[in-house]
């Protein structure tokens, strides 16, 4: 395990809000990262806060080993266009790449050229007057071809069609394959994104509730459906994140996975057991969460999720992550 | 508290020139660094030639001396704010340190002030040796800005550039940083400030004593003074912009 990025104890207070609460996690280096949340979860600022165009309140973070704050050795590996990132007045999409040029050394013209043709950006059009979706084409652009070894996107499809965004995912797929770099990738869309992700970073209402591999996390939640009696009587005791019925028949996701024997007696009860989507455990965790009932802080005692108090690093890889908080405490 | 250990970081090379790239990044603005102060610079030349032109109609002779030279002074207030608020958001997601944005961005506002004060120059000299365009009319060439020689005229119109160009760059950093609210505080101390200065002049009767070291410090010795004056503008921007979020 070779991390690029350490946040310990991260908190960012706004006059009003409290964006970040504590939290704490690694990035390891080469591998896809989804920073998934729902809006004012905090992932912008998470994002800001590493790449030091915003400042915690407290907390530290390294990358590279090294605080980030006013260090250009750090901050040229990085590379971050924000969702709503400002341009100068007069610049056309041909400045921007000719000035990324400039200060990204890792910087590909063939594959911003490429990236151009591919998005039929209008080069010449001042960006004040290009479209949401021309728009965002430039961050992805300069995201992409900056090459950087950390990279961060921020929602880098709004206003782009069903196309546009899928020449997205396949170009940074392609590209990731041939220059591994590590990819943090702030989405809603979580179902476009799940087969392009490794890890998934969930963060709610400013604490990480999840920090897990794809494949584990999907693994997380069972759903099983039938009839109402014998569903109730399968997730007796265990943590239901979602239910819902329509007369007799039940459909109830629950935290957890079944073994060998409980799926065999489910089966034999004439239920069935579907998977979950990332995109539908997201949703019934942080719809959980929002709606402030009990129980729903984070997860059950068979997961290694974070501790209420959102301080631990939590990882699944509990002799690592102690190992790892014991030197740095 | 946890504490992270930087000890382990690789030695990475900073990539070089990234500072005078900054002075390139900020000249995307052509328009705001170029063409509106040449505009503004020739727009009052030509206006102050017509007026020459009519007044020397109307049968004066004695010298005709404007002062529409220094309209692109006033601009350059201008372009301190635009370098600060159109391309500080840039140069974040161009991974760039705010120190490096900020003595950059100083750079490319003195390229741009040693251009015009270059013309500056260039134009007085002209009215020099024309006797102000065979018609007494001199745009540039003003005998207390020149009263040291052409050096020290194109000093003291470079300096008075980079005095307003921070001006306008602190302005704006205090007013994305702290609001309009911010920024209205600091005017009104800085007004308070001014007051200050005039009630003690006033009631100490120093006014006499106050024009006469004007008059004696001359437009090179203002200059000098207030070229450690723009160094602390500078560095009040720069700390004030040092902890501002992209």
């Amino acid at each position: 395990m070779n991390s690029v990025i350490q946040v310990r104890n991260l908190t960012k207070r706004y006059k009003d809000a409290l964006a970040l609460d504590g939290v704490s996690f690694d990035i390891e280096q080469d591998a896809i990262y989804g920073l998934l949340g729902r809006n004012g979860a905090g992932k912008t600022t998470a994002m800001s806060i590493l790449t030091a165009q915003n400042l915690p309140t407290s907390g530290e973070v390294r990358v590279f080993g090294e605080n980030p704050y006013e260090n250009a050795r750090v901050l040229s590996r990085m590379c971050f266009v924000r969702e709503s990132q400002k341009y100068p007045d007069d610049a056309t999409p041909r400045h921007a790449f000719a000035a990324a040029r400039l200060f990204f050394p890792r910087w590909d013209q063939g594959l911003a050229d490429e990236l151009i043709d591919d998005f039929q950006l209008p080069l010449k059009r001042t960006i004040k007057k290009l479209s949401r979706g021309q728009l965002s084409a430039v961050g992805v652009i300069i995201g992409l071809a900056s090459r950087a070894e950390v990279t961060f996107f921020d929602e880098p499809y709004l206003g782009l069609d069903a196309v546009a965004r899928q020449i997205f995912y396949d170009r940074l797929l392609a590209d990731y394959a041939e220059v591994p770099r590590t990819i943090l990738l702030s989405s809603h869309l979580i179902d476009e994104v799940s087969n392009l992700i490794e890890r998934v970073l969930l963060i709610d209402d400013g604490r990480i509730i999840m920090d897990e591999s794809a494949d584990d996390a999907r693994a997380l939640a069972t759903n099983v459906v039938g009839d109402a009696a014998a569903v109730e009587r399968v997730v007796n005791g265990r943590e239901v994140i979602h239910r819902e019925g329509l007369g007799r028949v039940a459909s109830v996701t629950f935290l957890g996975r079944l073994d060998g024997a409980e799926r065999a007696a489910v089966v034999a009860d004439g239920l069935e057991l579907a998977p979950v989507s990332l995109q539908q455990l997201i949703v019934r965790l942080t719809q959980h969460r929002s709606a402030g009932r009990p129980g729903a802080d984070g997860f059950g005692s068979n997961n290694s999720g974070p501790d209420s108090s959102g301080t631990k690093s939590p990882s699944t890889d509990t002799s690592d992550a102690d190992t790892q908080e014991g030197s740095l405490r | 508290m946890t504490t992270l250990d930087s000890g382990a970081a690789l030695q990475h090379q900073v990539p070089r020139n990234r500072m005078l790239n900054v002075v390139r990044l900020q000249f995307v603005n052509t328009q705001t660094f170029i063409w509106v102060p040449a505009l503004v610079l020739g727009g009052s030349w030509v206006l102050s030639m017509m007026i020459f032109w009519i007044i020397g109609g109307a049968g004066v002779t004695e010298v005709k001396a404007g002062g529409g030279s220094q309209a692109p002074l006033w601009y350059f207030l201008a372009i301190g704010i635009q370098a600060m608020t159109m391309t500080f958001p840039f140069s974040q997601a161009m991974s760039l340190t705010r120190r490096e944005f900020f003595l950059g961005s100083l750079a490319a506002a003195s390229v741009s002030g040693l251009g015009m004060s270059l013309v500056f120059v260039l134009l007085g000299l002209f009215e020099q040796a024309t006797g102000g365009y065979g018609i007494n009319g001199y745009f540039a060439y003003l005998d207390w800005v020149w009263a040291a020689g052409p050096f020290a005229a194109g000093l003291t119109y470079l300096t008075a550039t980079l005095f307003f160009f921070t001006i306008g760059f602190w302005f704006a950093t205090i007013f994305k940083r702290f609001g309009a609210l911010g920024l209205t505080t600091a005017l009104l101390a800085l007004g308070l400030a001014l007051i200050g200065f005039i009630a003690l002049v006033t009631f100490q009767e120093a006014w006499p004593a106050v024009v006469k070291w004007f008059t004696d410090t001359g437009a090179l010795g203002l200059t000098l003074w207030a070229i450690p004056v723009t160094g602390l503008l500078a560095a009040g921007s720069y700390f004030t912009l040092r902890r501002m979020p992209a």
